[in-house]
């Protein structure tokens, strides 16, 4: 039952070429529906809700071809209900915005092979079911150097959801990236075991920021840690949107979701029946996030920024380029080595010179 | 003027079981005017809100998937409740019966075993749930600790455990480091009932307890001794009756239950440990066990209703394109209706025209 | 400012809101009603509050706002449990679920938008006072709210005539009848008070701790405050005591990850929780557990006439 994702996809793509594609959907008499299934609240103002204006984008693009429906806050436990209910409601195209929703929709895409599945993030393709996400760890590097140049007491302050491959990566990149600007800077981490708890990041933030840090990198979607980086004059970094306006004075950047394009892209593949399972990890090229204008920066710093945003984009700069060595001193990759993609997505390590515990 | 309860005196054992029904047919009456406030189509949106979860055999069962934690939950703590034990944590015993069943599944994972691990995970879920639910019934008896507090605080306790396991030691090695466990193995999936379903033994095993529980509370010394010490303690205690035995036995009887709707719930809907499990089961089930008066079958009626209104509530979105909230408050507005016609049924209810005069007495 | 005034500092605006929320559930149930639905009144606070502080422009019509809130959702189960003697968990609970949806959409169309966090009241001479002159007089009008709170009701209750009546309609509500008091209008204005604290709490988390609003962001705070109730032993400065340990521990144990403790966040994350039951399980063992809830707790009153 083991099988990885690449087998999977050389296997899947053969066989939903074959099998399940039959019949376009002819736009104008018949509405292609299109199903969102989000894990937090449409106005949860981060990750589901930049799922949503994603949504808002295809509606606004594809107009009367499409119609769509949402499911808001849906536990895993029902989402296979959920999704069956949207294609017997005739929903032929339903992203799934979650990991956790990742094995049921595994479980329910058999059961409905005229349905076609995306899930965001996911550990293997299926007839049809696609994975998609971003490289958002590219914009973490650009963080980290621009972190490092704002940084007076060297150390950055990271308010980290759950140690996941996402959040580890993350962090790893981020010091990647400051080190490159100044090899002396340090990073402390602090868990709030939540996605959004506004309460406990400000909390976080505060203690982050009592202890000296005076850069604060969030990987939760509230917008709570940059205000109080705005309140106590240090500089933080936006989640999923644009958040300048929370912190006109702190606000340096943000990393700024925008799934729209990828979704008209997917919906005009399902009604020209073009559509085939992919695994689907876009970087800032992609269009799949964008870094909001800088702020509060100079001139030099901001061009800087762009130049390395732009050396990641082209691929000259590659963020998981060797040397990579893990806390405990072992080599992952020698200089002149890269990690390949499974790797980054499985990383559970930090690299040396950051000092976080881990579960094991 | 001013609203005066009295006592119904022929309040019959038929009427407080046919009550709940009555007051859906009253909530419903009034939801259709709710609807109509909101500009829709009245008939459509009560058509989607009740009976789309009981439209055919699919939904029939997903309805009971549904109802089936909630109803066993609720059995259980109707036992805490009607002798005057404050169990809120069920949430908690309910992951504690996933952690204990779910290890099993994890240990036998990838080796050929036999049809006896689902049995042994249904057991060893109802082991944990009582193993939990087992601190604040000692707390309580032994030195007298509130259960409010120690079965709340356990629910994070348990949560966070949950949450360490999946992510660090029983996290799936070939998962990419994603928070979930292995998939269970066929053998210790709950078992289904149907090949066009997710119903499975859980539901039939919840139909028992009712039984079991309604027997015992209206048949058995032990059902009188349950409501003895909630109605009366005193009067218990010169009956010989041990009040803090009844605490150690109600909270295990509640944990086992909770910690088996556990288990059933993650070999059934899950197929595997993930870092959050219940949308709330256990403490959804407060409400149905007292929507249910506390009586098995009411819970089993009133699990029912409400697993309507939550799949009611999914299918409003869908086919109404209605926000989540709105069904939220919806169902809100249910309860209120629910539980205000629920006192009309116990009491007499009249409008009296005179000055207060509560000091009468 | 030293690095134990700015955790000090911290740990108040952590528990401030448990503060307030708990010491009006304490009033509740000190009257007999057990009010399941803090969540739900806390939310709501939360969303007006800010909802009327961004159309008015001014944090205190948001206060003002939210307190409303609260009180409008407790009336709608005072009018459930007193009125009609329905049960009080179910309808608690169901405030509860009716809150959280109801918030949402008046929050809606303020999902988004952004104030400023309330100025700090510096107490002139107090809040030059060392170590303890900032953390505790040198904060949010919330802060000292919570303080009166704790002190006028610790008076209400302990020294006044009418605090006696209601701790009587909790005890004893046949007696407190007996004997010619309103125990339902007593029961009414507790639970309105509880409602208002609610509210208050909901505008202090909405207003000033992160000041914007999002659906569900009381995460469960309602929960916690009711939990305090308990630790306190339904006793106002206990109850203090109780929201500064908890908020405490809550600090300490970022404070400890921010600095590189080795040990998993989720063990860090159950210490607030763990060290609240052995806190309360130390008392208990110490004083032989001297005060119990309230006797008629949670049972409905009606009266027979």
């Amino acid at each position: 039952m083991n099988i990885n994702r690449r087998q999977v996809l050389g296997g899947a793509t053969a066989l939903a070429g074959a099998a399940t594609l039959g019949q376009p959907v002819f736009a104008q008499s018949n509405p292609l529906q299109v199903g969102f299934i989000y894990v937090g609240p449409v106005g949860d103002f981060g990750w589901s809700t930049m799922h949503d204006l994603g949504r808002k984008r295809l509606e606004e693009v594809m107009g009367a071809a499409v119609k769509t429906t949402v499911v808001e806050s849906v536990a895993a436990n029902d989402m296979e209900r959920v999704a069956t209910q949207l294609g017997r409601q005739g929903h032929r195209l339903i992203f799934t915005t979650s990991f956790s929703f990742f094995q049921p929709t595994m479980r329910v895409a058999p059961t409905l092979p005229n349905v076609f599945f995306e899930s965001a993030t996911g550990t293997q393709t299926a007839a049809n079911v696609s994975l998609y996400n971003a490289r958002f760890y590219e914009g973490r590097y650009v963080q980290g150097v621009i972190a490092a140049r704002k940084s007076k007491s060297k150390t950055i302050g990271y308010i980290a959801a759950f140690p996941v491959p996402e959040v580890i990566h993350a962090i790893n990149t981020v010091m990647r990236g400051a080190w490159s600007v100044d090899p002396a800077m340090k990073i402390r981490v602090i868990w709030v075991n939540a996605w959004f708890n506004p309460g406990r990041e400000a909390d976080a933030a505060r203690a982050l920021i009592d202890q000296g840090c005076d850069v604060i990198c969030q990987h939760t979607d509230s917008p709570a840690p940059l205000q109080l980086a705005n309140e106590r004059g240090v500089f933080g970094f936006g989640q999923a949107s644009d958040m300048t306006r929370f912190a006109p004075k702190a606000h340096l950047t943000s990393s700024v979701n925008s799934w729209g394009d990828y979704y008209v892209e997917r919906a005009k593949a399902v009604i020209a029946g073009t559509w085939k399972p992919g695994d689907v990890w876009g970087g800032l090229n992609s269009g799949m996030f964008k870094l909001a204008p800088f702020t509060n920066m100079t001139p030099e710093e901001a061009s800087e920024a762009q130049r390395i945003a732009d050396a990641i984009s082209t691929g000259r700069l590659h963020p998981f380029d060797g040397p990579i060595v893990r806390a405990d001193g072992s080599t992952v990759v020698p200089a002149g080595g890269r990690l390949t993609d499974d790797q980054i997505r499985a990383q559970n390590y930090f690299y040396r010179g950051i000092e976080v515990a881990l579960p094991s | 003027m001013r609203l005066v309860l009295s006592k119904r005196e022929n309040s019959s054992r038929w009427m407080s079981l046919l009550s709940p029904l009555i007051a859906v047919a009253l909530t419903i009456a009034s939801g259709a005017v709710l609807f109509a406030a909101m500009g829709l189509d009245p008939a459509k949106a009560l058509a989607i809100y009740f009976l789309s979860p009981i439209s055919d055999t699919w939904a029939l069962q997903e309805l009971a998937v549904k109802a089936t934690p909630l109803v066993l939950i609720s059995v259980g703590l109707s036992l805490c409740y009607l002798s005057n034990n404050w169990n809120i944590g069920a949430e908690g015993q309910f992951v504690m019966g996933a952690i204990f069943g779910g290890g099993i599944a994890i240990a036998t994972h990838g080796v050929a075993n036999g049809p006896w691990v689902f049995p042994a995970m249904m057991l060893a879920g109802m082991i944990g749930g009582a193993a939990l639910a087992m601190i604040p019934a000692m707390l309580k008896t032994r030195l007298s600790v509130n259960e409010i507090l120690t079965s709340l605080m356990l629910v994070y306790i348990a949560e966070l455990l949950l949450d360490w396991l999946v992510r660090g030691p029983w996290r799936d090695p070939k998962g990419f480091n994603f928070p979930q466990s292995v998939m269970f193995e066929a053998e210790a999936q709950t078992i289904r009932l149907t090949s066009d379903g997710r119903i499975n033994i859980g539901t039939l095993i919840a139909l028992v307890v009712v039984v079991l529980a309604a027997f015992l509370l209206s048949r058995m010394l032990k059902g009188f001794e349950i409501r003895l010490v909630g109605e009366a303690p005193r009067a218990a205690r010169f009956a010989g009756f041990s009040q803090s035995r009844l605490t150690w036995t109600v909270f295990a009887i509640s944990g086992a239950l909770a910690g088996l709707a556990g288990i059933i719930e993650v070999g059934g809907t899950m197929g595997q440990l993930q870092p959050t499990i219940s949308p709330g089961y256990g403490f959804t089930a407060i409400i149905v066990a007292f929507l249910g008066r506390l009586n098995p079958i009411g819970c089993l009626i009133a699990g029912v209703f409400l697993a309507i209104t939550f799949i009611g509530g999914e299918n409003a979105q869908i086919a109404l394109r209605l926000p989540l909230d709105v069904t939220r408050v919806f169902q809100g507005l249910l309860l209120f209706f629910v539980l205000a016609c629920d006192a009309f049924l116990i009491y007499r209810v009249r409008l009296v025209r005179s000055a207060p005069q509560e000091r009468s007495a | 400012m030293t690095m134990f005034e700015a955790i000090l500092l911290t740990i108040i605006t952590a528990s401030t809101p448990l503060l307030i929320a708990a010491i009006g559930q304490l009033v509740v149930e000190r009257s007999g009603v057990l009010n399941l639905g803090m969540e739900g009144m806390m939310i709501m606070g939360a969303a007006c509050g800010f909802a009327a502080a961004i159309l008015s422009g001014n944090s205190y019509i948001g206060v003002l706002a939210a307190i409303a809130a609260g009180m409008g959702m407790s009336m709608i189960f005072a009018v459930l449990t007193l009125g009609l003697a329905a049960n009080q968990v179910a309808s608690g609970l169901a405030l509860s679920i009716f809150g959280l949806g109801l918030s949402g959409v008046i929050g809606a169309p303020f999902v988004g938008a952004r104030r400023d966090t309330m100025a700090r009241l510096d107490l002139p001479v107090l809040s030059d006072l060392p170590v303890i002159g900032k953390a505790l007089f040198g904060q949010d009008p919330f802060v000292y709210a919570s303080f009166a709170l704790v002190i006028g009701v610790w008076w209400f209750l302990t020294r006044t005539k009418p605090g006696l009546i209601l701790r009587a309609c909790g005890e004893s509500h046949a007696s407190a009848h007996a004997l010619g008091y309103p125990v339902l209008k007593i029961r009414l204005f507790a639970i309105l008070f509880g409602g208002a604290c609610a509210g208050l709490a909901g505008a202090y988390l909405s207003l000033v701790y992160t000041p914007f609003w999002s659906p569900g962001m009381t995460a469960g705070r309602g929960w916690i405050a009711l939990a305090i109730v308990v630790f306190a032993s339904w006793l106002p400065w206990r109850a203090m005591a109780g929201a500064y340990l908890f908020g405490g521990i809550t600090i300490l144990q970022l404070h400890a990850q921010g600095a590189g403790v080795k040990i998993p966040s989720q063990a860090m994350a159950a210490l607030p929780y763990l060290v609240t039951i052995i806190a309360l399980v130390i008392i208990m063992s110490r004083r032989g557990g001297q005060q119990s809830a309230p006797a008629s707790l949670g049972v409905p009153f009606v009266p027979d006439r």
